[in-house]
């Protein structure tokens, strides 16, 4: 066994989100279907399965997440990981959204 | 309409706001200009069929990501693959388990007869490169492209499906045929109620990132020369900590991906994307590989796990269902295929098509040759072999991810290691580590029996 201390990325969501490119489809294309169930659900894993930190439950709210559109990635993975199946998710209009220059 | 060369790049016709009739002026319409669809293309408009296909991206491969290897066996059925935009060639594959405390041990191949063409019909790619590439390919053999237009749902007559709707203006437009090639986010198969969403346990999160680093430099690290590259895989908790899943690092020209992939069940437990992305990227084994790299694209998609038994009904009255879509995607541990399935389903697709329309038919039975052939291919054959996987590995998780990779730096430590014990003495006690970890003579035996199918 090693005792080698592995090297942490010296790197923050945003500087990540900064190598992709955007189109902004100017409106969001995520929302949640009945806000009541965000209130009544405690896990909130839409905010842990989401790569771009798109998700957040702020402290002193009412427990419906804030949605920061314009960073998804258009992964799908909120979709899939919401335990109420109450993410509304569609594609952004008109070609907006995410552009990957290598994918 | 056709596609017009300007300036040697691609002029695709785009839908005017008021959108012209198009009805009926296709005999299929394409959702998605992915590798599945592009495929169906094709193979459609080489048949001598005017087929068009709809892409809700700017171009083919701008909302696309996987993973980096592209097999390209029936690829090349179709077009010439020596002039597609290929990075390298896998010239070696090597496996590593990973502990957590930073210890690494691989097994890696480089058979000479990779090096000869067709290279094992195996290439990194870049899909923003190469699904343009391809799409353009069934533009020349007739296809039609229109991107920036988003399929929203289907058009039906009674039970039969008939067109799709777009998010153009008056965006309806009709074909006998429709080809759900949507990808692993099946918004409208789902909509329209020709698939169930997938549960989380089925579906897999991958985040990955792409290092700019030169060419000398690659060619250094990984021992490559030429067009060779190469393709790590990683398993163990120091690939993806917690997780059921597994880490992966390939090498482009000038560029090396590195990514990981696991359950969202886990991602959902508590061990986000990012975290996974930034303890995979430090281990030691990992972190050499990528130093001084420049950070040039961070992105991530879902992978439908779900084998054989998530597989949809591939055929309805008027439309079919291939790639992704239908969760064709082979995840064995060993294997991670899903780009040579998209581009076979999208083969007999097409050519199941061709005949029914020959015929004068569209539905569901005159379909019926496409899931018939799927069947018979190596797509439904790999699935159905492997279907018991992911649920044996999610049930020995500790043993392979934690306890194995462990035992295996325990004992090559103690059999190499030097001092002043005969060699007799190490070599007995790291077999007992081994054989400790996988539970004795008994428990060995079990899991040998358990994970023979991985040979057979
Ligand atoms: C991270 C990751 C790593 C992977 N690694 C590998 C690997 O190394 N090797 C391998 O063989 N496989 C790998 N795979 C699997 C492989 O990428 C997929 O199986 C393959 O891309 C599926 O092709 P497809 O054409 O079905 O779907 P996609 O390639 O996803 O194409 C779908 C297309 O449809 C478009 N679209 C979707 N909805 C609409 C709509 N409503 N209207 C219009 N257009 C629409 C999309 O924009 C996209 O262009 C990986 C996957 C991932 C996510
Ligand atoms: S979206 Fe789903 S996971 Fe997120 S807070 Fe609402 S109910 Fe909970
Ligand atoms: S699609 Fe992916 S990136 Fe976008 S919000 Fe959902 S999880 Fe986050």
């Amino acid at each position: 066994m090693s005792t080698a201390q592995p090297h942490v990325p010296d790197v923050s969501i945003e500087d990540r989100l900064y190598t992709v490119k955007y189109r902004d489809a100017g409106e969001s294309h995520l929302g949640v279907k009945d806000p009541d169930i965000c209130v009544e659900c405690t896990s909130n894993e839409c905010t842990q399965v989401c790569p771009a930190a798109v998700w957040t439950v702020e402290e002193d709210s009412d427990g419906v997440p804030s949605i920061a559109y314009e960073n998804c990635l258009e992964c799908g993975t909120c979709r899939f990981g919401c335990p109420h199946d109450n993410v509304r998710w569609e594609y952004p209009k008109t070609g907006g959204g995410v552009v990957f220059k290598q994918g | 309409m056709s596609a017009q060369e300007t300036n040697g790049s691609l002029q695709l016709p785009k839908m005017q706001s008021e959108t012209p009739d198009y009805n009926d002026a296709y005999d299929a319409i394409i959702v998605g200009a992915g590798l599945a669809g592009t495929a169906a293309a094709l193979t459609m408009a080489r048949e001598g069929l005017d087929v068009l296909m709809l892409e809700r991206g700017p171009a083919p491969g701008t909302k696309n990501v996987f993973g980096g290897v592209l097999y390209t066996p029936t690829i090349r059925e179709l077009v010439d693959v020596d002039s597609a935009p290929t990075e390298r060639y896998i010239a070696e594959k090597r496996f590593s388990m990973l502990t957590s405390d930073g210890d690494e041990t691989a097994v890696s191949m480089r058979p000479g007869a990779w090096r000869d063409e067709p290279h094992n019909d195996s290439y990194t790619v870049l899909r923003r490169r190469f699904d343009e590439w391809f799409a353009k390919q069934a533009v020349e053999t007739g296809a039609t492209l229109i991107t920036e237009t988003t399929v929203t749902g289907l058009v039906r007559d009674g039970r039969k499906i008939v067109g799709v709707k777009t998010d153009r203006p008056d965006g309806e437009i009709r074909a006998p045929v429709v080809v759900l090639a949507e990808g692993a986010n099946s918004l409208v198969s789902e909509g329209e109620g020709l698939k169930d969403r997938q549960e989380r346990e089925a579906v897999a999160v991958s985040v990955k990132e792409v290092f700019k680093l030169d060419r000398e430099t690659i060619d250094d690290r990984f021992r490559l020369d030429g067009d060779a590259g190469a393709a790590y895989n990683y398993f163990g908790e120091g690939a993806v900590g917690d997780a059921v899943g597994g880490g992966f690092v390939y090498t482009n020209k000038r560029s090396v991906s590195v990514g990981v992939a696991y359950r969202i069940e886990d991602a959902a437990n508590g061990q986000t994307p990012e975290a996974t992305l930034d303890a995979f990227e430090s281990h030691p084994a990992v972190a050499p590989l990528i130093r001084g790299g420049r950070r040039i694209e961070y992105s991530a998609h879902v992978i439908p796990e779900g084998g054989a038994k998530a597989m949809p009904d591939l055929v309805h009255d008027g439309a079919v269902v291939v790639g992704d879509a239908a969760g064709l995607v082979l995840n064995s541990g060993v294997h991670l295929e899903g780009t040579n399935m998209a581009v076979e389903s999208g083969y007999h697709a097409g050519k199941a098509i061709a005949s029914a329309l020959a015929d004068g038919r569209s539905d569901e039975a005159a379909l019926a040759a496409y899931p018939r052939d799927l069947k018979d291919s190596f797509v439904v054959e790999n699935l159905r072999h492997y279907d018991w996987f992911q649920q044996t590995i999610a049930d020995d998780r500790k043993f392979l991810f934690e306890d194995l990779p462990r035992a295996l730096a325990d004992a090559e430590t103690e059999y190499f290691k030097m001092d002043r014990t005969a060699k007799d003495e190490h070599t007995d006690a790291a077999r007992d580590r081994l054989l400790d970890a996988a539970g004795g003579w008994y428990g060995a035996a079990k899991r040998a029996w358990r994970y023979r199918r991985m040979l057979s």
